[in-house]
């Protein structure tokens, strides 16, 4: 059928997100995140070879308001991008495509992924 | 192409507003998509004052009383109205659905309907499936037997070879699922899509098939199989309680062991 000028029909702009499609779009931009705190984290490293005077200024920029939240933040994408990865795993062995498993361990890595950064802080704290 | 905005031709304007005439208590305001291939100007959404105490219970009740009553020339595809035939599927309320089988006091506030997502637009509520009944094609549905039509052998079936078709012959082809999906609208010419895969998978998963290899050999593509992300708004919205998303990991699973 010739119809090159015909409209597209709304896709984006009408469609209500499902927690599925919602963790789905959220695991790869996290992903994306996530390669370059590695890059930034290897640096780091590499300052820390470097000897003390070298390190020094990052551990003020750590341990300001802004790096705290930084590194917080990078706390929660890898544990969210684990999390959830393992769901992913596991459909690919085939287990969990059932509907409403799937939200359960939607939901359960949500809420996870909070759970093992707070985990995360407390164990950078020294709490245990 | 990954396109977040609507071309310039698909901008959605504010169309015609149709007030209640007859004074009914109980009102449910309609907000329907339109495109007139005939003017020539850009989709609008109309709005629809319906009187619902005198109205079936469904989704295609409101629209089948907004043509009689209010608007003959909205146009949309139906046919069985009992969630069989796959006619009436469109976007009711965000997700993908049937028209027939979706109540209507299910959605609170107002209704919106919209035509299957990414679709080029026929008229109003009317997609172009082309390219989606292309690649059913493609997979060739239907049974291949190393057999001449001289045999005639009865091709038998176990009932346990038979139950491994349950959930997947069911399908009735309404593009639910396939329209839903965001990898398919960023890659609908190259990607087989949900509904299609489902279709793959059910003729790959038949005994009766003697051309299993050749088949998933066929669709083992990183284009055709692999741009499903397991994003899962296929299954979230088959009318039918399908789920395409396990289709297509089960034929990621068999061309990984095999």
């Amino acid at each position: 059928m010739e119809n090159k000028n015909n409209p597209l029909s709304p896709h984006l702009q009408i469609y209500k997100w499902q927690i599925s499609s919602l963790l789905s779009i959220t695991h790869r931009i996290v992903g994306v995140i996530n390669i370059f705190a590695v890059i930034i984290i290897c640096f780091w490293t590499i300052f820390l070879l470097l000897g003390q005077e070298n390190y020094f200024p990052i551990e003020i920029f750590l341990n300001t308001f802004f790096g705290k939240f930084i590194v917080l933040s990078l706390c929660w994408t890898f544990s969210f991008h684990i999390l959830n990865e393992i769901r992913h795993l596991m459909w690919d062995i085939g287990y969990g495509f059932d509907l409403k498993i799937a939200n359960i361990t939607g939901f359960a890595t949500l809420f996870g992924s909070f759970i093992l950064t707070i985990l995360l802080y407390l164990i950078g704290k020294n709490f245990f | 192409m990954v396109q977040f905005n609507l071309p310039q031709n698909s901008k959605i304007e504010v169309g015609e507003y149709f007030k209640d005439r007859t004074n009914s208590k109980s009102i449910k305001k309609v907000n329907v998509y339109r495109w007139d291939p005939s003017t020539g100007k850009n989709p609008r959404v109309d709005t629809f004052e319906v009187d619902m105490e005198n109205c079936g219970p469904k989704v295609l009740d409101i629209l089948i009383k907004i043509k009689n009553d209010l608007d003959p020339s909205l146009t949309f595809r139906r046919s069985c109205a009992h969630g069989v035939c796959g006619s009436c599927a469109m976007n009711i309320d965000g997700v993908n659905t049937l028209a027939c089988i979706k109540s209507h006091t299910d959605i609170n506030g107002d209704l919106n309907i919209y035509p299957l997502p990414h679709l080029k637009v026929v008229k109003d509520l009317i997609g172009d499936l082309t390219t989606l009944y292309k690649q059913y094609e493609s997979i060739q549905p239907w049974l291949k037997v190393d057999q001449t039509g001289e045999e005639k052998i009865e091709l038998k079936q176990s009932q346990k070879d038979r139950e491994k078709l349950d959930g997947y012959y069911e399908c009735i082809l309404c593009a639910c699922c396939s329209t839903s999906c965001p990898s398919y609208w960023w890659n609908g010419d190259k990607y087989l899509g949900p509904a299609v895969l489902l279709q793959a998978y059910r003729w790959i998963n038949d005994s009766r098939d003697g051309d299993k290899k050749e088949r998933l050999k066929k669709v083992a593509d990183e284009l055709k199989l692999y741009r499903c992300h397991t994003i899962m708004n296929c299954t979230n919205s088959c009318p039918k309680g399908l789920n395409p998303a396990k289709a297509i990991g089960s034929i990621k699973k068999m061309l990984a062991t095999s």
